[in-house]
Protein backbone atom coordinates (compact mmCIF):
# COMPACT_ATOMS: atom_id res chain seq x y z
CA UNK A 1 0.00 0.00 0.00
CA UNK A 2 1.84 2.96 -1.08
CA UNK A 3 0.29 6.46 -1.12
CA UNK A 4 0.67 9.51 0.52
CA UNK A 5 -1.72 8.22 3.23
CA UNK A 6 -2.63 5.16 4.42
CA UNK A 7 -6.18 3.44 5.09
CA UNK A 8 -6.20 1.41 8.21
CA UNK A 9 -9.24 -0.38 9.21
CA UNK A 10 -9.90 -1.47 12.62
CA UNK A 11 -9.06 -5.36 13.51
CA UNK A 12 -9.52 -5.26 17.08
CA UNK A 13 -10.83 -2.67 19.84
CA UNK A 14 -11.25 -3.44 23.80
CA UNK A 15 -11.34 -1.44 27.02
CA UNK A 16 -8.64 -2.06 28.96
CA UNK A 17 -10.06 0.60 31.55
CA UNK A 18 -12.94 3.09 31.98
CA UNK A 19 -10.63 5.38 30.00
CA UNK A 20 -8.56 3.48 27.69
CA UNK A 21 -9.22 1.86 24.50
CA UNK A 22 -6.61 -0.63 22.79
CA UNK A 23 -6.98 -0.64 18.91
CA UNK A 24 -4.97 -3.05 16.27
CA UNK A 25 -5.34 -1.41 13.16
CA UNK A 26 -4.53 -3.60 10.07
CA UNK A 27 -4.27 -2.46 6.21
CA UNK A 28 -7.86 -1.75 5.09
CA UNK A 29 -6.75 -3.99 1.90
CA UNK A 30 -5.17 -7.04 3.53
CA UNK A 31 -1.45 -5.96 2.85
CA UNK A 32 1.58 -5.18 5.13
CA UNK A 33 2.03 -2.00 7.02
CA UNK A 34 5.08 0.11 6.55
CA UNK A 35 7.59 -0.91 9.70
CA UNK A 36 7.99 1.34 12.36
CA UNK A 37 10.79 1.81 14.67
CA UNK A 38 10.70 2.51 18.18
CA UNK A 39 9.17 4.86 19.98
CA UNK A 40 6.98 5.87 16.48
CA UNK A 41 3.48 7.33 15.99
CA UNK A 42 0.91 7.20 13.80
CA UNK A 43 -1.28 10.24 12.26
CA UNK A 44 -5.07 9.10 12.67
CA UNK A 45 -7.98 11.03 10.84
CA UNK A 46 -10.82 10.54 12.65
CA UNK A 47 -13.90 11.85 10.87
CA UNK A 48 -16.37 12.98 13.83
CA UNK A 49 -19.55 14.49 13.09
CA UNK A 50 -18.71 18.17 13.96
CA UNK A 51 -15.54 18.27 12.40
CA UNK A 52 -11.90 16.29 11.49
CA UNK A 53 -9.81 15.93 14.23
CA UNK A 54 -5.58 14.22 13.12
CA UNK A 55 -4.64 12.94 15.95
CA UNK A 56 -0.89 11.83 16.84
CA UNK A 57 -0.59 8.12 18.93
CA UNK A 58 2.26 6.06 20.11
CA UNK A 59 2.61 2.97 18.21
CA UNK A 60 2.79 -0.01 21.49
CA UNK A 61 3.47 -2.55 18.73
CA UNK A 62 6.81 -4.44 18.86
CA UNK A 63 9.00 -2.29 16.67
CA UNK A 64 9.17 -3.44 12.70
CA UNK A 65 5.81 -5.10 12.92
CA UNK A 66 3.51 -4.55 9.29
CA UNK A 67 0.90 -7.44 10.29
CA UNK A 68 -0.61 -4.19 12.54
CA UNK A 69 -0.09 -1.08 14.38
CA UNK A 70 -1.38 -0.89 18.42
CA UNK A 71 -2.23 2.33 19.78
CA UNK A 72 -3.41 2.83 23.33
CA UNK A 73 -5.94 5.97 23.47
CA UNK A 74 -7.08 7.40 26.88
CA UNK A 75 -10.12 9.19 26.97
CA UNK A 76 -9.86 12.99 27.91
CA UNK A 77 -12.39 14.68 30.00
CA UNK A 78 -11.59 17.84 28.05
CA UNK A 79 -10.93 16.49 24.90
CA UNK A 80 -11.75 18.41 21.48
CA UNK A 81 -13.38 15.64 20.27
CA UNK A 82 -10.38 13.05 18.92
CA UNK A 83 -10.73 10.47 22.03
CA UNK A 84 -13.91 10.80 22.46
CA UNK A 85 -14.39 9.94 18.97
CA UNK A 86 -12.31 6.51 19.39
CA UNK A 87 -13.74 5.66 22.80
CA UNK A 88 -17.54 5.80 21.61
CA UNK A 89 -18.13 5.64 18.05
CA UNK A 90 -15.23 3.94 16.38
CA UNK A 91 -16.14 0.22 15.72
CA UNK A 92 -14.25 -3.14 14.77
CA UNK A 93 -14.10 -3.17 11.06
CA UNK A 94 -14.01 1.00 10.13
CA UNK A 95 -11.83 2.24 7.84
CA UNK A 96 -9.36 5.45 9.16
CA UNK A 97 -6.95 7.83 6.81
CA UNK A 98 -3.72 7.23 8.60
CA UNK A 99 0.05 9.25 7.78
CA UNK A 100 2.86 7.56 7.18
CA UNK A 101 4.57 6.30 11.00
CA UNK A 102 7.00 9.01 11.87
CA UNK A 103 9.47 9.07 14.75
CA UNK A 104 10.63 12.08 17.11
CA UNK A 105 11.56 9.93 19.91
CA UNK A 106 13.84 6.70 19.34
CA UNK A 107 15.61 5.37 21.48
CA UNK A 108 19.83 6.44 21.35
CA UNK A 109 21.32 3.46 20.31
CA UNK A 110 24.79 4.47 21.65
CA UNK A 111 23.47 4.63 25.40
CA UNK A 112 24.62 2.30 28.19
CA UNK A 113 21.49 2.08 29.50
CA UNK A 114 18.14 3.85 29.08
CA UNK A 115 16.64 5.70 31.89
CA UNK A 116 12.44 5.81 31.16
CA UNK A 117 9.69 7.59 33.06
CA UNK A 118 6.04 7.61 32.15
CA UNK A 119 3.57 9.09 33.65
CA UNK A 120 -0.28 7.30 32.95
CA UNK A 121 -0.76 7.07 29.10
CA UNK A 122 2.93 8.21 28.43
CA UNK A 123 4.10 4.71 28.72
CA UNK A 124 3.05 4.19 25.54
CA UNK A 125 5.99 4.65 23.42
CA UNK A 126 7.93 2.80 26.05
CA UNK A 127 5.96 -0.36 25.63
CA UNK A 128 7.92 -0.59 21.96
CA UNK A 129 10.79 0.67 23.16
CA UNK A 130 10.82 -2.26 25.66
CA UNK A 131 10.19 -4.73 23.21
CA UNK A 132 12.90 -3.84 21.07
CA UNK A 133 15.07 -3.99 24.12
CA UNK A 134 14.08 -7.32 25.09
CA UNK A 135 15.66 -8.45 21.57
CA UNK A 136 18.65 -6.46 22.21
CA UNK A 137 19.44 -6.98 25.39
CA UNK A 138 20.09 -3.31 26.15
CA UNK A 139 20.55 -2.07 30.03
CA UNK A 140 17.06 -0.38 30.60
CA UNK A 141 14.80 0.34 34.09
CA UNK A 142 11.34 1.48 33.69
CA UNK A 143 9.33 3.87 36.39
CA UNK A 144 5.90 4.13 35.57
CA UNK A 145 3.43 6.93 37.91
CA UNK A 146 0.28 6.22 37.76
CA UNK A 147 -2.73 6.11 39.55
CA UNK A 148 -3.04 3.52 42.53
CA UNK A 149 -6.42 1.78 40.15
CA UNK A 150 -4.08 1.71 36.46
CA UNK A 151 -1.10 0.30 37.97
CA UNK A 152 -2.17 -3.37 36.62
CA UNK A 153 -3.76 -1.76 33.43
CA UNK A 154 -0.07 -2.37 31.32
CA UNK A 155 0.69 -5.77 32.45
CA UNK A 156 0.39 -7.56 29.51
CA UNK A 157 2.41 -5.35 27.85
CA UNK A 158 5.01 -5.71 30.85
CA UNK A 159 4.71 -9.28 31.49
CA UNK A 160 8.19 -11.02 32.51
CA UNK A 161 9.72 -7.69 31.56
CA UNK A 162 12.40 -7.28 34.16
CA UNK A 163 13.37 -3.84 35.21
CA UNK A 164 9.92 -2.64 35.18
CA UNK A 165 8.79 -0.69 38.06
CA UNK A 166 5.39 1.10 39.15
CA UNK A 167 4.64 4.28 41.51
CA UNK A 168 1.59 6.17 42.17
CA UNK A 169 0.99 8.60 44.81
CA UNK A 170 0.68 6.71 48.35
CA UNK A 171 3.69 6.92 50.94
CA UNK A 172 6.45 4.30 50.51
CA UNK A 173 5.14 4.50 46.51
CA UNK A 174 5.98 7.53 45.14
CA UNK A 175 9.32 7.85 42.58
CA UNK A 176 11.93 9.86 44.57
CA UNK A 177 12.98 11.45 40.82
CA UNK A 178 16.13 13.29 42.07
CA UNK A 179 17.66 10.21 43.64
CA UNK A 180 16.91 8.35 41.01
CA UNK A 181 18.59 10.99 38.07
CA UNK A 182 21.71 11.30 40.74
CA UNK A 183 22.05 7.35 40.57
CA UNK A 184 22.69 6.72 37.16
CA UNK A 185 25.76 6.10 35.45
CA UNK A 186 27.93 7.52 32.70
CA UNK A 187 26.41 7.33 29.36
CA UNK A 188 22.75 6.90 30.32
CA UNK A 189 20.14 8.52 28.54
CA UNK A 190 16.86 9.76 29.64
CA UNK A 191 13.46 9.69 28.18
CA UNK A 192 10.63 11.09 29.87
CA UNK A 193 6.55 11.07 28.51
CA UNK A 194 3.39 12.26 30.66
CA UNK A 195 1.68 15.21 31.18
CA UNK A 196 3.26 18.36 30.92
CA UNK A 197 3.42 19.00 35.17
CA UNK A 198 5.74 16.23 35.42
CA UNK A 199 7.49 16.48 32.04
CA UNK A 200 8.91 19.82 33.19
CA UNK A 201 9.80 18.69 37.02
CA UNK A 202 11.43 15.99 35.37
CA UNK A 203 13.43 18.09 32.60
CA UNK A 204 14.44 20.84 35.21
CA UNK A 205 15.97 17.91 37.75
CA UNK A 206 17.78 15.99 35.49
CA UNK A 207 19.83 19.89 34.34
CA UNK A 208 19.94 20.23 38.42
CA UNK A 209 21.63 16.86 38.54
CA UNK A 210 23.91 17.57 35.58
CA UNK A 211 22.80 15.31 32.94
CA UNK A 212 23.89 16.81 29.54
CA UNK A 213 20.79 18.11 27.36
CA UNK A 214 21.64 15.43 24.71
CA UNK A 215 21.18 12.92 27.02
CA UNK A 216 17.57 13.86 27.82
CA UNK A 217 14.89 13.05 25.89
CA UNK A 218 11.00 14.00 26.28
CA UNK A 219 7.86 13.93 24.49
CA UNK A 220 4.79 15.43 25.26
CA UNK A 221 1.11 14.97 24.36
CA UNK A 222 0.13 18.11 22.50
CA UNK A 223 -3.78 17.60 22.15
CA UNK A 224 -4.95 19.62 25.06
CA UNK A 225 -2.52 22.31 24.35
CA UNK A 226 -3.96 23.86 21.13
CA UNK A 227 -7.51 25.25 21.90
CA UNK A 228 -7.95 29.02 23.24
CA UNK A 229 -9.78 32.27 22.46
CA UNK A 230 -11.14 32.48 18.68
CA UNK A 231 -9.02 34.67 16.47
CA UNK A 232 -8.47 35.49 12.36
CA UNK A 233 -5.85 34.23 10.54
CA UNK A 234 -4.94 35.58 6.79
CA UNK A 235 -2.82 33.33 4.77
CA UNK A 236 -0.74 35.65 2.24
CA UNK A 237 0.11 33.06 -0.30
CA UNK A 238 -3.20 31.25 -0.67
CA UNK A 239 -5.21 34.50 -0.32
CA UNK A 240 -7.38 33.51 2.02
CA UNK A 241 -8.60 34.56 5.86
CA UNK A 242 -9.58 32.04 8.22
CA UNK A 243 -11.14 32.30 11.43
CA UNK A 244 -9.90 29.65 13.86
CA UNK A 245 -12.67 28.64 16.60
CA UNK A 246 -11.69 28.26 20.57
CA UNK A 247 -11.53 24.44 20.43
CA UNK A 248 -9.58 24.36 17.07
CA UNK A 249 -6.15 24.52 16.43
CA UNK A 250 -4.68 26.99 13.33
CA UNK A 251 -3.63 24.25 11.41
CA UNK A 252 -6.78 22.18 11.54
CA UNK A 253 -8.42 26.04 10.43
CA UNK A 254 -6.36 25.93 8.00
CA UNK A 255 -6.95 22.68 7.04
CA UNK A 256 -10.65 23.23 6.82
CA UNK A 257 -10.66 25.17 4.38
CA UNK A 258 -8.59 22.96 2.39
CA UNK A 259 -4.91 24.81 2.00
CA UNK A 260 -2.44 22.24 2.10
CA UNK A 261 -0.08 22.70 4.62
CA UNK A 262 2.88 20.21 6.09
CA UNK A 263 2.83 18.30 9.51
CA UNK A 264 4.13 15.62 11.18
CA UNK A 265 3.58 15.18 15.05
CA UNK A 266 0.67 17.62 15.39
CA UNK A 267 1.96 18.40 19.18
CA UNK A 268 4.73 21.26 18.29
CA UNK A 269 7.57 18.67 18.87
CA UNK A 270 8.86 18.15 15.08
CA UNK A 271 8.98 21.68 13.61
CA UNK A 272 7.59 20.23 10.41
CA UNK A 273 4.49 22.78 10.15
CA UNK A 274 7.30 25.93 11.29
CA UNK A 275 5.69 28.53 9.22
CA UNK A 276 6.78 32.04 8.55
CA UNK A 277 4.94 34.62 10.61
CA UNK A 278 4.17 38.32 8.58
CA UNK A 279 2.52 39.86 10.65
CA UNK A 280 0.29 39.47 14.02
CA UNK A 281 1.82 38.27 17.58
CA UNK A 282 1.74 34.07 18.33
CA UNK A 283 1.08 32.68 21.62
CA UNK A 284 4.25 30.32 21.42
CA UNK A 285 2.76 26.66 22.67
CA UNK A 286 5.39 24.55 20.93
CA UNK A 287 8.46 22.81 22.12
CA UNK A 288 10.79 23.32 19.25
CA UNK A 289 11.61 26.95 18.79
CA UNK A 290 14.49 28.07 20.52
CA UNK A 291 13.62 31.49 22.87
CA UNK A 292 15.87 33.63 20.34
CA UNK A 293 13.27 32.48 17.48
CA UNK A 294 10.49 33.13 19.63
CA UNK A 295 11.56 36.63 20.41
CA UNK A 296 12.05 37.31 16.17
CA UNK A 297 8.55 36.29 16.12
CA UNK A 298 9.53 35.31 12.53
CA UNK A 299 8.17 31.78 12.66
CA UNK A 300 4.94 29.75 14.14
CA UNK A 301 3.94 26.65 14.57
CA UNK A 302 0.24 26.40 13.98
CA UNK A 303 -0.41 22.55 15.08
CA UNK A 304 -0.31 23.97 18.69
CA UNK A 305 0.33 27.88 18.62
CA UNK A 306 -2.32 30.41 18.26
CA UNK A 307 -2.52 34.31 18.37
CA UNK A 308 -1.72 36.64 21.00
CA UNK A 309 -4.42 39.28 20.03
CA UNK A 310 -5.83 40.12 16.60
CA UNK A 311 -4.98 38.95 13.54
CA UNK A 312 -2.18 36.75 12.42
CA UNK A 313 -0.77 36.97 8.75
CA UNK A 314 1.36 33.66 7.69
CA UNK A 315 3.49 32.62 4.45
CA UNK A 316 1.31 29.94 3.36
CA UNK B 1 50.57 25.38 2.98
CA UNK B 2 50.16 24.39 6.68
CA UNK B 3 48.15 27.17 7.93
CA UNK B 4 45.32 25.99 6.02
CA UNK B 5 41.50 27.14 6.17
CA UNK B 6 40.45 23.61 7.29
CA UNK B 7 38.54 24.10 10.38
CA UNK B 8 38.48 20.59 12.11
CA UNK B 9 41.15 21.53 15.05
CA UNK B 10 39.32 21.92 18.53
CA UNK B 11 39.72 25.29 20.25
CA UNK B 12 40.00 24.85 23.65
CA UNK B 13 38.99 26.97 26.51
CA UNK B 14 40.20 27.91 30.23
CA UNK B 15 39.23 25.29 32.75
CA UNK B 16 36.76 26.19 35.13
CA UNK B 17 34.34 24.10 37.40
CA UNK B 18 31.03 23.48 35.85
CA UNK B 19 28.45 24.00 38.64
CA UNK B 20 25.68 22.11 38.29
CA UNK B 21 28.28 18.53 37.92
CA UNK B 22 27.84 16.11 40.87
CA UNK B 23 31.10 14.69 41.03
CA UNK B 24 34.44 16.52 39.58
CA UNK B 25 37.70 14.96 38.02
CA UNK B 26 40.63 17.12 37.08
CA UNK B 27 43.68 15.37 35.05
CA UNK B 28 46.37 17.21 35.12
CA UNK B 29 49.82 16.59 32.64
CA UNK B 30 51.95 17.28 35.46
CA UNK B 31 54.83 19.01 32.99
CA UNK B 32 52.70 21.25 31.40
CA UNK B 33 51.76 23.28 34.92
CA UNK B 34 53.66 26.32 34.92
CA UNK B 35 55.07 27.39 38.18
CA UNK B 36 52.09 28.88 40.35
CA UNK B 37 49.73 27.65 38.36
CA UNK B 38 48.26 24.75 40.22
CA UNK B 39 47.74 27.32 42.90
CA UNK B 40 45.69 29.52 40.90
CA UNK B 41 43.83 26.06 39.52
CA UNK B 42 43.20 25.12 43.33
CA UNK B 43 41.76 28.43 43.36
CA UNK B 44 38.85 28.46 40.47
CA UNK B 45 38.05 24.78 41.90
CA UNK B 46 37.50 25.67 45.17
CA UNK B 47 33.81 26.04 44.72
CA UNK B 48 34.04 22.25 43.79
CA UNK B 49 36.47 21.04 46.16
CA UNK B 50 34.37 19.17 48.19
CA UNK B 51 33.64 16.96 45.14
CA UNK B 52 36.77 16.84 43.25
CA UNK B 53 39.58 14.75 42.63
CA UNK B 54 42.81 15.45 40.78
CA UNK B 55 45.15 12.78 39.22
CA UNK B 56 48.09 14.67 38.76
CA UNK B 57 50.26 12.89 35.85
CA UNK B 58 54.15 12.00 35.32
CA UNK B 59 56.45 14.84 36.69
CA UNK B 60 55.48 16.31 39.48
CA UNK B 61 54.08 20.26 39.97
CA UNK B 62 54.80 21.37 42.96
CA UNK B 63 51.71 22.74 44.90
CA UNK B 64 48.83 20.70 46.27
CA UNK B 65 45.25 21.15 47.46
CA UNK B 66 43.39 20.47 44.80
CA UNK B 67 40.43 17.56 46.44
CA UNK B 68 41.58 14.29 46.62
CA UNK B 69 44.98 13.94 44.90
CA UNK B 70 45.68 10.83 42.90
CA UNK B 71 49.35 10.47 41.41
CA UNK B 72 50.16 8.24 38.14
CA UNK B 73 53.24 7.70 36.06
CA UNK B 74 51.48 8.48 32.87
CA UNK B 75 49.19 8.69 30.42
CA UNK B 76 48.27 4.80 29.52
CA UNK B 77 47.79 4.69 33.69
CA UNK B 78 44.96 6.73 33.38
CA UNK B 79 43.73 4.88 30.34
CA UNK B 80 44.03 2.09 32.37
CA UNK B 81 42.66 4.06 35.47
CA UNK B 82 39.11 4.18 32.95
CA UNK B 83 39.09 0.91 31.35
CA UNK B 84 39.38 -0.55 35.04
CA UNK B 85 37.30 1.66 36.54
CA UNK B 86 35.89 -0.25 39.52
CA UNK B 87 34.01 3.04 40.77
CA UNK B 88 30.94 3.87 38.61
CA UNK B 89 31.04 7.65 37.25
CA UNK B 90 28.02 9.59 36.91
CA UNK B 91 26.11 10.96 34.27
CA UNK B 92 26.22 14.07 36.43
CA UNK B 93 30.43 13.81 36.76
CA UNK B 94 32.18 16.53 35.15
CA UNK B 95 35.85 15.58 33.84
CA UNK B 96 38.58 18.49 33.26
CA UNK B 97 41.52 17.90 31.66
CA UNK B 98 45.06 20.09 30.60
CA UNK B 99 47.60 18.88 28.81
CA UNK B 100 49.58 18.82 25.21
CA UNK B 101 46.68 17.68 22.75
CA UNK B 102 47.69 13.77 22.59
CA UNK B 103 47.69 13.89 26.37
CA UNK B 104 44.34 15.71 26.44
CA UNK B 105 42.44 13.34 23.15
CA UNK B 106 44.11 10.37 25.10
CA UNK B 107 41.91 11.10 28.03
CA UNK B 108 39.00 12.17 26.61
CA UNK B 109 38.97 9.14 24.16
CA UNK B 110 39.35 6.73 27.29
CA UNK B 111 36.59 8.47 29.34
CA UNK B 112 34.25 8.33 26.21
CA UNK B 113 34.79 4.66 25.36
CA UNK B 114 33.21 4.47 29.23
CA UNK B 115 30.39 6.75 29.06
CA UNK B 116 31.07 10.22 29.05
CA UNK B 117 29.55 12.46 26.40
CA UNK B 118 31.26 15.26 24.99
CA UNK B 119 29.16 17.62 27.14
CA UNK B 120 30.92 16.18 30.47
CA UNK B 121 34.60 16.48 29.11
CA UNK B 122 36.50 20.48 28.96
CA UNK B 123 39.75 20.13 27.79
CA UNK B 124 42.42 22.75 28.17
CA UNK B 125 45.60 22.75 26.11
CA UNK B 126 49.13 23.90 27.79
CA UNK B 127 52.07 22.80 27.27
CA UNK B 128 54.00 22.20 24.19
CA UNK B 129 52.52 21.98 20.69
CA UNK B 130 53.47 18.48 19.90
CA UNK B 131 51.41 16.33 17.68
CA UNK B 132 50.21 12.93 17.44
CA UNK B 133 49.95 12.35 13.39
CA UNK B 134 48.66 9.66 11.19
CA UNK B 135 50.10 8.44 8.18
CA UNK B 136 47.55 8.30 5.98
CA UNK B 137 49.03 5.83 3.97
CA UNK B 138 50.46 3.04 6.54
CA UNK B 139 47.84 3.97 9.41
CA UNK B 140 50.70 4.38 12.14
CA UNK B 141 50.65 6.94 14.65
CA UNK B 142 53.37 8.99 15.27
CA UNK B 143 54.03 10.63 18.27
CA UNK B 144 55.76 14.03 19.71
CA UNK B 145 55.75 15.41 16.32
CA UNK B 146 57.44 18.79 16.50
CA UNK B 147 58.20 19.50 12.84
CA UNK B 148 56.35 21.00 9.57
CA UNK B 149 57.53 17.57 8.01
CA UNK B 150 58.12 14.75 9.84
CA UNK B 151 59.27 10.94 8.98
CA UNK B 152 56.23 8.42 9.31
CA UNK B 153 57.18 5.57 12.13
CA UNK B 154 56.05 3.37 10.18
CA UNK B 155 56.36 4.03 6.68
CA UNK B 156 59.24 5.98 6.92
CA UNK B 157 57.25 8.45 4.21
CA UNK B 158 58.05 11.49 4.38
CA UNK B 159 55.00 13.07 5.90
CA UNK B 160 53.42 16.76 6.10
CA UNK B 161 51.66 17.40 9.18
CA UNK B 162 48.41 19.09 8.15
CA UNK B 163 45.97 21.03 10.47
CA UNK B 164 42.91 18.35 9.61
CA UNK B 165 42.43 16.67 13.49
CA UNK B 166 40.54 13.37 14.22
CA UNK B 167 38.83 13.62 17.57
CA UNK B 168 38.59 9.79 17.32
CA UNK B 169 42.24 8.80 16.83
CA UNK B 170 43.09 12.36 18.80
CA UNK B 171 45.60 13.01 15.91
CA UNK B 172 46.33 15.14 13.09
CA UNK B 173 47.00 14.05 9.05
CA UNK B 174 50.04 13.23 7.55
CA UNK B 175 50.06 12.95 3.94
CA UNK B 176 53.32 12.22 1.75
CA UNK B 177 55.19 15.47 0.77
CA UNK B 178 57.07 13.85 -1.75
CA UNK B 179 54.45 11.86 -3.91
CA UNK B 180 54.72 13.61 -6.98
CA UNK B 181 58.46 14.42 -7.09
CA UNK B 182 59.97 11.63 -4.94
CA UNK B 183 63.04 13.14 -2.94
CA UNK B 184 61.84 16.52 -2.98
CA UNK B 185 61.51 17.29 0.38
CA UNK B 186 61.09 20.95 1.05
CA UNK B 187 62.35 22.49 4.17
CA UNK B 188 61.81 21.16 7.48
CA UNK B 189 60.19 24.02 10.41
CA UNK B 190 60.13 23.60 13.90
CA UNK B 191 56.98 24.26 13.96
CA UNK B 192 55.16 22.69 17.27
CA UNK B 193 57.58 23.15 19.22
Amino acid sequence: MIGETLTLKVAAASAISPSLRHLRLVAADGSKLPPAAAGAHVQLVLKGAARTHRNAYSLISRAGARDAYEIIVRRVPSSRGGSAFIHEQLKVGDVLEAGWPGNLFAPVRTARRHLMIAGGIGITPFLSYLADFALGGADYALHLCCREDEQHVFDPWLAGKSGVSVHWDADGRRLDIPALLAAQPVGSHLYVCGPAAMNDEVLELAAAAGWPASHVHCEHFGSALSGGEAFRAFLAKSGVEVSVGEDESLLEAIERIGVKAPCLCRGGACGVCATPLLDGEADHRDHYLSAAEREAGRLILPCVSRARSGRLVLDL
Amino acid sequence: MLHSDIKSRPTYTQLEPDLSGSQHLLIVEGDTVLPGRLDSLAGTFAPVEENLHTWLVGTQAGGLGLGKVWRLPGVADVVDAFACATRGYGIGDRLYVQGTEPFLWSVAKAAAIIGFSAEQIHLHHAGSLRRRVWCTHCHTVTEDVTTSIASCSGCHRHLLVRDHFSRRLGAFMGVMVDAEAPGEVPAVEESFA
